[in-house]
């Protein structure tokens, strides 16, 4: 899967999951933060974002700072993917 | 011997005389190591954990497999029974016998019982629910194990101590997650200064299931080892199960009758932090004001109080939040009171926890001696508090027991020596409804409009409940589910002018912030089922995090006041196909005692095939006679009558009666009807209960209009006849209205006018 694909599908994701209804998936940029300011997410999102993660790409996301990372922004969540199928056996 | 006071003529509650001090006489515990007080508080005092795999089911795959488990219970082949309700049963029988109910029954002494409970029996019904998630297996699935779905409603719990330990003169059940054992015991409090009743059981029950630890797993909230409350290390809670109960009287009636008095209830205090549902508010501003009001009603100070036991979950939110909150409000007395936290012993025994650490902290205010927090090693700098690690004695004169539920439901209860702290006044307000709606499958109606919801005879087909997006804002709504979105149309419609500004309760007195009482009896059944489903599919690591909080009986309770910005007492109220009429009565009493001076009482059903499953396999009659069933809410708002004037409200109707009683007794005294009898009309379910409950009253002449026919069935439509009553009198339809409903052996009958 190329990342614009990729990017789409974890928009999608994000809206689905989180019930931001009326929100097209489209307007949200790839390096706007989630959290805090952007979309305003907090903690409870962010579990259920790393549970659907996890679920739809098989990619664990790890609790703590490292979550912080990788949750900083859709692109930030696509390069964790990218990164756990690069390292997953084939 | 006290003699009972009798109902006035108004059969409205009346109140007690002046300088009233309630005391408790009776303590019952179970919990997961003892099925008794004496043991619990031995190993509490020894320092024992009650923590190991547990066994009740297997955990092995869960994030963690560590609880509390309580055993030795026996198990019963019947629809309705669960290892809550057995653990109900065994803690509240204990409480019975050593507050010598028996006796007090004898000498005609009207008692009552107050549960809160989350859980219910959703062990016995998870692994069915689950398989019940897919609409084809509804199909082959049996009727016996349909049947068994009532156990899940929390109401059951009471029933099983009704039958075992009753009958009792009223009871109530209520949910507002994991501080409900608390509020079980403010609710009996509420009913002695109304001189409802003369002696109450009052606690909570919940046992462990896979739904809360695949939950609390889900949440990250689960410690994989034994927690450690207040520790830098701390990961989160263990799941523990149990019960707890008291007896609570006036001290008059206490000494009248002989019994020992083992603490006097000083004070207490209920309120919501309305900001999120999962996630306690940092700073514990309002478990701070809380401590704060129930000191005050106590008319004592931080100087007086020598010990509280803590909710301390051991989550991180939790600890860190609860010590601001005691600093806060204790000032510099906080570096002098010792804290400590049960739940590195019993685990978190969510709705049973306020009920088991009322009575542990009476205990140690008797006994002189302060249980400790175990599993506390390296204190959390933003846990600063005076922590008590190992059993110390001490004298307590007077001590504080938290507890904080989901949804920021909060609660502090505040116990003292005999005598020491000041005796209360019992207060007696009128009650009027300043505002009502009604959501049904005809659309909603608000205000003096409600008073057409029955004009049809008939439910338009399908009878389900359009919801109009546009009344919700997207952003702050969204994690609003149907049932809690149905409750949030009317409670915003029939709160009227006293919907807060954002913000505008930060200071407001405690009083007059308003309070949401919810009846819901099935909870929301079907996501349940779908959560289970997923559990048991997909394995405990993918149960949703964010469903887990709709799945608590009082979680259109938390998600509305949040929505709203209510932050008066909160809770959600179940009596099965009465559970509209519990939330009015409850709310009625706590304005008529002066707990708030405002609050929004009502109910919500939403459609489920699995409920409507359920109860076709229940009915008794033919099937042609059964209602059909519906989704839909009611809402009132009800206030004091000096509230309403202070503040110019409109009156819709004012509360002449509000009277619950036993199904088989004769209606206790009400308000008359008025002499033409043209201008007086009853609203029932249906006109056969009318005259059964009617029978051999004044009223028993009226004109009956039969709601469910207009409105659908379900079991919280007694909010919608209310909120049709009040439309109808402010109408000026009818001069006076009775609403009765009955249900699992309780009937209640409200007149408007």
């Amino acid at each position: 899967m190329d990342l614009a694909r990729l990017k789409t599908e974890i928009k999608e994701l994000i809206v689905r999951e989180l019930n931001l209804e009326g929100r097209d998936p489209a307007t949200i940029e790839d390096d706007a933060p989630l959290f805090g300011e952007g979309l305003s997410l907090d903690s409870l999102d962010a579990l259920q974002l790393a549970m659907s993660l996890e679920e739809t790409f098989g990619v664990r996301i790890p609790e703590g700072d490292e979550a912080r990372t990788i949750f900083r922004s859709v692109t930030g969540i696509a390069e964790h993917i990218e990164k756990g199928r690069a390292n997953a056996p084939s | 011997m006290t003699t009972p006071s009798s109902p006035s003529d108004k059969g409205f509650p009346e109140a007690s005389p002046a300088g009233t001090r309630l005391v408790i006489t009776g303590t019952g515990l179970v919990s997961a190591l003892g099925n008794d007080a004496k043991s619990t508080w031995e190993g509490l005092i020894r320092g024992e954990r009650a923590m190991g795999t547990l066994t009740v089911f297997d955990a092995s795959s869960y994030k963690s497999s560590v609880g509390a488990e309580v055993s030795g219970l026996r198990e019963m082949a019947d629809d309705t029974w669960s290892r809550t309700a057995e653990m109900g049963v065994l803690a509240a029988r204990e409480a019975c016998e050593s507050g010598a109910i028996a006796q007090a029954r004898a000498a005609g002494l009207r008692v009552g019982l107050v549960v809160g409970s989350t859980t219910g029996g959703m062990f016995e019904t998870e692994t069915l629910l689950a398989v019940l998630a897919d609409p084809k297996e509804r199909e082959t699935t049996k009727d016996e194990a349909w049947r068994k779905l009532l156990s899940n409603p929390i109401s059951s719990t009471t029933q099983w101590i009704d039958c075992e330990l009753g009958p009792f003169a009223r009871t109530r059940t209520l949910s507002s997650a994991c501080s409900s054992g608390a509020n079980a015991i403010v609710v009996a409090a509420t009913w002695l200064h109304l001189g409802l009743v003369d002696v109450v059981l009052a606690g909570g029950a919940d046992g462990l299931c896979r739904l809360t630890l695949a939950g609390f797993g889900a949440l990250s909230a689960c410690d994989p080892e034994p927690c450690k409350p207040f520790d830098v290390g701390r990961r989160g809670l263990n799941l523990g199960e149990g019960a707890g109960f008291v007896v609570l009287e006036r001290e008059d009636g206490a000494r009248a009758r002989g019994v020992e008095i083992l603490a006097e209830l000083a004070g207490w205090a209920i309120g919501s932090e309305a900001h999120h549902i999962t996630n306690p508010e940092a700073t514990g501003s309002t478990p701070a004001r809380l401590l704060t009001r129930s000191l005050e009603r106590a008319g004592l100070t931080p100087a007086d109080l020598d010990y509280i036991n803590a909710h301390g979950t051991a989550t991180p939110l939790n600890d860190a939040m609860e010590c601001a909150g005691i600093l806060s409000a204790l000032g510099s007395e906080a570096s002098r009171v010792p804290v400590s936290s049960s739940k590195g012993q019993l685990g978190h025994t969510l709705a049973a926890a306020g009920a088991i650490e009322a009575v542990i902290t009476t205990t140690a205010l008797r006994k002189g001696l302060l249980p400790p927090t175990v599993g506390l090693t390296n204190p959390d700098p933003k846990c600063a508090v005076r922590h008590v690690v190992t059993a110390q004695k001490a004298e307590v004169r007077a001590a504080a027991s938290s507890s904080f539920g989901f949804g920021g439901m909060d609660s502090v209860l505040v116990f003292a020596k005999p005598g020491y702290a000041k005796a209360m006044v019992p207060e007696h307000h009128e009650v009027v409804v300043t505002g009502v709606a009604v959501l049904t499958p005809r659309g909603l109606l608000v205000g003096g409009a409600a008073a057409r919801s029955m004009d049809v005879p008939s439910l338009p087909s399908p009878a389900s409940v359009t919801i109009d997006p546009s009344l919700f804002d997207p952003a702050r709504a969204r994690r609003l589910d149907r049932l809690s979105r149905l409750g949030a149309i009317v409670v915003e419609a029939a709160l009227g002018p006293l919907r807060p500004a954002p913000g505008a309760q930060v200071q407001a007195p405690y009083r007059d912030r308003v309070g949401l009482l919810l009846g819901n009896a099935w909870g929301n059944l079907d996501a349940s089922a779908a959560f289970m489903r997923r559990v048991f599919e997909k394995g405990p690591r993918l149960a949703s995090p964010a469903e887990f909080p709709n799945l608590v009986p009082s979680s259109p309770v938390g998600h509305i006041s949040i929505y709203l910005g209510l932050s008066g007492p909160s809770f959600a109220l179940v009596d099965f196909a009465a559970s509209g009429e519990a939330s009015f009565l409850q709310g009625v009493e706590m304005v008529a005692s002066g707990e708030v001076r405002a609050v929004c009482v009502g109910g919500v059903e939403e459609e489920s095939d699995i409920v409507e499953n359920v109860l076709k396999r229940v009915f008794s009659g033919p099937p042609e006679a059964r209602p059909v069933r519906a989704e839909g809410a009611g809402a009132l708002t009800l206030a004091s009558a000096e509230m309403a004037a202070e503040r110019g409200l409109p009156v819709l109707a004012r509360v002449l009666s509000a009277v619950a009683f036993r199904s088989g007794e004769v209606l206790p005294t009400v308000a008359d009807p008025c002499a033409d009898p043209s201008r007086c009309l009853v609203i029932a379910r249906d006109a056969a209960t009318a005259s059964r409950l009617l029978a051999g009253s004044r009223w028993a002449g009226c004109a009956v209009r039969g709601g469910e026919g207009s409105v659908g069935a379900h079991e919280s439509v007694g909010a919608i006849f209310l909120a049709t009553a009040a439309s109808l009198v402010s109408e000026k339809a009818f001069d006076r209205v009775m609403v009765v409903g009955e249900s699992g052996g309780n009937g209640y009958a409200v007149v408007l006018g």
